[in-house]
This record gives C-alpha cells, structure tokens and sequence, in this order.
C-alpha cells in the first residue's frame, strides 16, 4: 500500500504536539524502520498510519485516500487492509490463541462466519499456518493468559500474517523477545511482506536490528523528521544526534529506553 | 508432538450446549414460561383496562390523605423495624465477633462453666443464621396471624430478620477492624465492653453507621412489600387497591413508592458520604461538622420518636405475658412438621416450580441485563445512556414482589408471573452492575478490532465481551442465591412456587404443613447456594 504524509502534524489537548508536520511518502511494498528516542512521536506517526488518530493539521493518504474524507464504510473496508502490531498486543486473557488469530479477518469475514467462529473456530488451519510461522503451532488452543509476553507479541503477530494486512504497521513489535528471537520473527515479518507486496513499517528501539532487517531508515526527534534515509547511509553522526540530548542532560533521569547499550556497536 | 486437528474444546462444549437446552425446556415448562400469554386476549384486556386506568392518578382529597398516612407508617414501620432489629444485632454482633474473644488471646481454664461459656458464639453465630434465613415477608406473615393486621407484624418482622442481618454483618465488619487495639485492652484485663469502646468501635464505627443508613433505605423498600401481606403501609394500601383493581390508585401509589425510594436512596447516599468524608480542621470555637452531628442526633431522636406515637406500638400486647403465651401456643403448633406424604408430594412440586422460576427469572434478567447495559455503559451516545439508566433505575427500585402483583395482572396468575417479575426486578440490578463492568473494561482490544476494520458488533464480541464474561457471570450467580429466595415467596401474591403453598397452609392455620414448606425453602436455599458456589468455581 502506497503511503504519503503531507505536512501531518498532531497536538494533544494539552498543546503538546505529538508531531509536527511531517512529509514522508512510503511506496507500496516498502519496508520501513522508525528510530527515536522515548516520546520522539513514533507511536503517534503509527497511529495516524493506522487511521487510529486523525491528524490535527495537514493530510494523510493510505493508497491515495484521505481515509478522513471517506464515509464510515469505506473507511472500514480500507482498515482491514491495515494490521497492527502492539508492543502489549490488547488480546483478553481468557481468549484462546485460535479465536485471537482469527480476529484479524474480521474485517473481511461475513457476519454469520464471525459470529460461528465464536462457537467453533471457522479456520483453524488458517490460524494453525499463521502460528506455524512463528513456531507457535502448539498453543493454538491454549488461552492467552498462559502466554508470556514474548509468546503473547507472536500470537499479535500472527493475527496479522493471518489477517494479510497490506500495510503492516509494527509498533515495538519484538521488545519482549530475546535477540536471536527477535531478529528471527522481524525476517518472518520481512519475508511475508516481501512475499505479498505488502508494506512494512516498524518502529525500533534496538538501532542495529533496525540497520541490519530494514533497507530504509527513518530517525524521528521531538516530532520532527531527523533523517530518511537508506540503512546503509545512517552514519554515527546520525545517530549520535537522533539520541544526544538524553546524554547531554546530566540532570535528567535515566532515559526509559535502551538504545545505549547498542550504541556502543558503532 | 501430536498436533490436534480438531478444537479439543468442540466436544465439551456441544455437551454442555445440548445439557443446557435439555435442561432449559423442562426448566421453561415448570416456570411456566409461555411467551403467547403476554399477548393472549383475555390477559391484555385484563392488564390494558388496568393500565388505561392509571391516568389520571387519583388524587381526590380523601386519597391522598390515605396515602400520605401509608407513606409516613410505612417510614415509621422501617425506622422502628431497623431500630429494634439493631437492639437485637449489637448485642449478637458482640457475642459473634472473634476480635472481643478472650480465649483468643490465650488458654482459658478447663471448668465447667467456662466449657459451657464457649458455647455462647457458636450459638449466637446459629440464631443470626436462623433469623436472617427466614425473609421478612414470611415472618410477617406469620405475625399477621398472630396479631391480626396492621404494622405490628411488619416492625416485629423487621426486627427479626434484618436484626440478624445486621448482627452477621456488624460481626464481620468487627472482625475485620485491626484487632490488636482490643486484644491489647483484654490481655491487660479489661472487660469486653471496655475493649469494644476504646478498642474496635473508634476505627469500625463510620462503618457500621454507614452499613445501618443503607440498611435503613432496605427496610424502607422491606416494609412496601410486607404492607402486601397485610403488615400495613404502602403495601397494605397497595394490595386494597389491587383487589379493588382501581389503576388509578396504583398509578399514585406506585408513584409515591418511587418518590419515596429515590428519597431513600438520595438521603442514604448524602449520608454515608457526610460520614465518610475526612473531617477537616477547623477552628475548635465553630466546628460546622459536630454542629451538624449534634443536629442530626437530635433529628433522629424526634424521627423515632415521631415514628413511634405513629405506629402506637403497644409493647404490653406485643412482649407481655398474653402475647408471649400466643407466640408460645402458635410457634407450638409448627411442631412436628408434617410429612403427609401427599404433602411432601405438594412441597416436591413447589420447590421444582420455585428452582425453575428463580433460574428462569435470572437467566430472563441476565438476557435484559445485557442488551441494557450496552447503552447503559455509553456505548451509543450520551442520551441513550441517561434513557437507559433512568430505565434500569425505574426496574431496580420496584421490588420483586411489587413486581408480581403487576405482572400477575399481565400473565394471569402462576409461575410465569413469577418468572417476569424477579426478571424485571433483576434486569435493573444486573444492567447496572454490567454495565459498570464493562465501563472499567480496558478499551485496547475493542479499539485494536475496530482499526483492523472489524464492525462495532464483532468488535465488541470478540474484544470486551471475553474480558467481562467472568465477572457478569460471577454477578449473575450471586443475584440466584438472592432470587431463590424471593422465587420461594412469590406464591404471597399468587405467583407460584412454595410460597403459594405457604399462603395457603398458613391461611388454614395449618401450621404443621406451613413449618415443612419453611424447610423446604431453607434446604431449597442452601442448595442453590451450594450449586452456584460450584458452577462459579467450574467457570471462573
């Protein structure tokens, strides 16, 4: 799905903004990185992407449509064109893994399918095969308060394998998975998109993950755009700027991500 | 690894489908559960002519003097009810607690006397057990034969149940109060009543007030329903006016019953929050807070005070030797309870009618609840939600019984009215609690569906409805144990069940038969409670 902002920006009730005019334009089938500091307005520009929020100023365009112009239909039939992942994917505890996964086709799903899959899982080999990518085929019947937090951010991913989303917004997508976890769901991520021409964007704490799984990168600060560019660009210069005031600040508290400890890679 | 094809959970849940619809038809049957008589001729006739009588709302002078009479007797019966039900508790709250036990502290010795002491609490614990698990209404009934009618009965019956409502409660609350304080006061010698004082009461006392006030609005509500067995008030008017079948007269009085609930309910809440409020530092010369304390003292002193010139109670007649005679021959004849086998057979039948009525008038209400609580938790707009509560309000503050003397009118009388009117009752008091449930829900999952482009339906099925089931359940069930009871006295106004069997054995002075449908009631009670503690523990 092809993706233009122009000059969006966001303020919160408070005057805060959240972002301030951003233009970026993602052609479909392209995968995206989004780094920056804590608050430096990556959930935001997801959230927009997402049609979650309504930019204050400027336009967003998903597939060359205002999704805020459209009616209430139509923005509906556009939204299950778009999966989100959670960095806390919002499942309810007591739901099994199957009927999670399934969820991400209720878009698209007749009424009568959704409301019988409640009593027996319609798909069950759908959402066995979107688990299976993820190595989770065995808790396709557990609930998803036996989850730990790694497994519960796959199971969110899986849902939206299984909904074949065709833009793929990734918010935190791995921050509860090991390294070699990460780096291993981020390529199933890739690859899938990759294999249906579906757009991915991500956005990042760990920096080298980012370089190493995405050829586009973009840094965001305090709601502006730092840099866009290719990962093989981002120089250290880049990134020392992307997350300096942190370190510069003696006085304020310890920052709440964890970029600095992949920051001594470089 | 094995994996499973199939969903290992299908074959569970087909069985508990198809037990549940075996279950629900004959459930239906004994409930008397037939949509066609709403809408039967004869009925809607019956109920329309009612109905179109309500308006205009009799308001003649000689009306309105009787109903401004019922309405302050009915205020009288549940302050002097509540005031003598709390002469009762205090004393068996003290005797319950385990924060006043002396042998708590340390063995005691073994005479005796001191074997024969420790019986005390097991004892007091029984008689609150007792008094509270029989409803009020049946004591009012009971006392009705005693003393004849009037509000004697209703403020003796009062008196009795919710004394050991309030003596269960008051003793948990004291168990529950920092313990040590007390102890302390025991270890070092000091009486019970002093460890009571200086110990438990300064940390429990807003506690207990506040539990009394709210008690107070439940014996208001309490006294409308037994005025309906002839225990004066409210009722009383109410049930002369059904038997006369003048809408009219119902249209006024249900509409000061309302007025007077949401009073009720308006003062009860005023105060339990003047009295849980922090008091602030003020200066010690004009302190507005003890002024108003001292002030409400001595309104509550002329309220009783009022209230008992009102009722006229005649102590002598009511506690004197004559009376303590009648009671002693009257409560005599209870026993031995009968076990006529074509009783027994009757009672078999009423306790089946009496289950299905509760289950069906609960599952009727959880259905209502539900579809009310989605507007009522703000789902579709900010109108239909004040609409929703105003209804939900309206439901709640009509007791069940209430209820049956006007859905008896609709359906003719038996179990269905029964079944409509807990229903009706319920649905008000679940569709709030629902409702808040689903309020305090976390909004992420709904909202995650919704953005994926699932429709509000689906989303709401597949997002909050799995993360509150667990509790609207857990409401559900507690509401059965409340409406077996009241399922087992719905038969005072012709609704069906057990109750009717009472009635009627109480009404031939059978006393004997009327003792085993009381049992009936209370094993019928025990075992609701017991089945739903374990379908909370399988579901939950």
């Amino acid at each position: 799905m092809h993706i233009r902002l122009e000059q969006a920006g966001v303020a919160y009730g408070d005057g805060h903004a959240g972002l301030r005019a951003l233009d970026l334009e993602i052609a479909a089938g392209e995968q995206v990185a989004i780094i920056g500091p804590s608050g430096a307005g990556k959930t935001t520009l997801l959230r927009i992407l997402a049609t979650a929020l309504r930019p204050t100023t400027g336009a967003v365009f998903l597939a060359g449509e205002d999704p805020w112009t459209l009616s209430a239909k139509q923005r509906q039939r556009l939204r299950s064109k778009l999966g989100s992942i959670h960095q806390a994917p919002p499942l309810p505890p007591r739901q099994r893994v199957v009927t999670a996964v399934l969820a991400g086709r209720l878009g698209v799903w007749p009424m009568w399918k959704a409301l019988a899959s409640l009593a027996y899982p319609q798909d069950g080999d759908g959402a066995r095969s979107a688990l299976a990518h993820l190595d989770l085929t065995d808790k396709l019947y557990a609930r998803c308060d036996q989850l730990s937090g790694g497994q519960l951010q796959r199971v969110g991913i899986a849902r939206v394998l299984y909904q074949q989303a065709e833009l793929m917004l990734a918010d935190e997508p791995v921050s509860a998975m090991d390294p070699a976890l990460a780096d291993h769901t981020l390529a199933i991520l890739a690859h899938d998109a990759r294999q249906r021409g579906a757009t991915l964007i991500a956005s990042l704490h760990a920096v080298e993950l980012a370089l190493a799984r995405f050829p586009r990168i973009v840094g965001i600060r305090d709601g502006s755009m730092l840099f866009d560019k290719p990962a093989g660009e981002v120089t250290q210069e880049d990134l020392t700027a992307l997350y300096a005031s942190e370190r510069a600040l003696p006085t304020s508290p310890a920052p709440a991500f964890a970029p600095a400890a992949p920051l001594h890679s470089f | 690894m094995q994996t499973v094809r199939r969903d290992p959970a299908a074959t569970g849940r087909a069985i508990g489908a198809l037990l549940a619809l075996a279950a629900l038809w004959p459930l239906g049957h004994f409930a008397g559960v037939d949509v066609s008589l709403l809408t039967a001729p004869g009925n809607l006739h019956v109920i329309g002519g009612f109905l179109s009588g309500f308006y205009p709302p009799a308001h003649d002078a000689f009306f309105a003097g009787l109903l401004l009479d019922a309405l302050w007797q009915t205020i009288a019966i549940a302050s002097i009810g509540m005031l003598m039900a709390l002469l009762l508790a205090v004393p068996l709250a003290v005797v319950t607690t385990q924060a006043l036990s002396i042998s708590a502290i340390g063995p005691v010795n073994c005479d005796a006397r001191s074997r024969l002491r420790s019986l005390v609490r097991p004892v007091g614990r029984g008689l609150t057990l007792f008094l509270r698990g029989i409803p009020e209404v049946v004591w009012a009934l009971l006392f009705v034969r005693v003393f004849g009618l009037g509000p004697s009965a209703a403020v003796l019956a009062l008196a009795l149940t919710y004394g050991g409502m309030l003596a269960k409660v008051f003793g948990e609350i004291l168990d529950s109060t920092d313990r040590r304080p007390a102890q302390a006061i025991l270890a070092a010698g000091g009486g019970r009543l002093a460890a009571l004082f200086y110990g438990l009461l300064p940390m429990a006392a807003s506690e207990l007030l506040s539990y009394s006030v709210y008690r107070w609005e439940c014996a208001l509500r309490a006294a409308v329903v037994m005025g309906l067995v002839g225990a004066g008030g409210l009722g009383q008017l109410m049930d002369q006016s059904m038997k006369a079948f003048n809408g009219s007269e119902i249209a006024s009085i249900l509409m000061a019953f309302l007025a007077l609930v949401l009073l009720a309910d308006g003062a009860s809440n005023l105060l339990r929050r003047w009295m849980d409020d922090v008091p602030r530092k003020e200066p010690a010369r004009f302190n507005v807070r003890a002024m108003s304390g001292w002030l409400s003292v001595l309104l509550f002193v002329a309220l009783i005070v009022a209230c008992w010139r009102t009722l006229g109670l005649d102590l002598g007649a009511l506690f004197g030797q004559q009376a303590g005679a009648d009671v002693a021959r009257f409560v005599g004849e209870f026993f031995p309870p009968s076990i006529k086998p074509t009783l027994l057979a009757k009672i078999a039948s009423g306790a089946i009618e009496t289950f299905s009525l509760s289950l069906m008038g609960t599952l009727l209400a959880a259905l209502l609840a539900v579809v009310l609580a989605l507007p009522a938790a703000g789902r579709h707009g900010r109108m239909a939600k004040a609409c929703v509560r105003f209804v939900l309000n309206l439901l709640r503050a009509v007791p069940e019984l209430v209820w049956a003397t006007i859905t008896v009118l609709a359906v003719g009388l038996g179990p269905f009215a029964g079944t409509l009117a807990l229903a009706f009752h319920t649905a008000g008091v679940l569709g709030r609690l629902y409702a808040e449930a689903l309020e305090n829900t976390p909004p992420a999952a709904e909202a995650a569906l919704r953005e994926s482009g699932a429709p509000r339906a689906l989303a709401f099925l597949y997002g909050p409805l799995p993360q509150v089931a667990p509790q609207w359940l857990a409401y559900t069930l507690y509401r059965w144990e409340i409406n077996i009871r009241m399922a087992a006295i719905m038969g005072f106004v012709g609704a069906g069940g057990l109750g009717q069997l009472l009635h009627v054995e109480l009404s031939l002075f059978r006393l004997a038969n009327a003792c085993s449908a009381i049992i009936a009631m209370l094993v019928l009670a025990l075992v609701v409670d017991q089945l739903s503690a374990w379908l909370r523990r399988r579901l939950g």
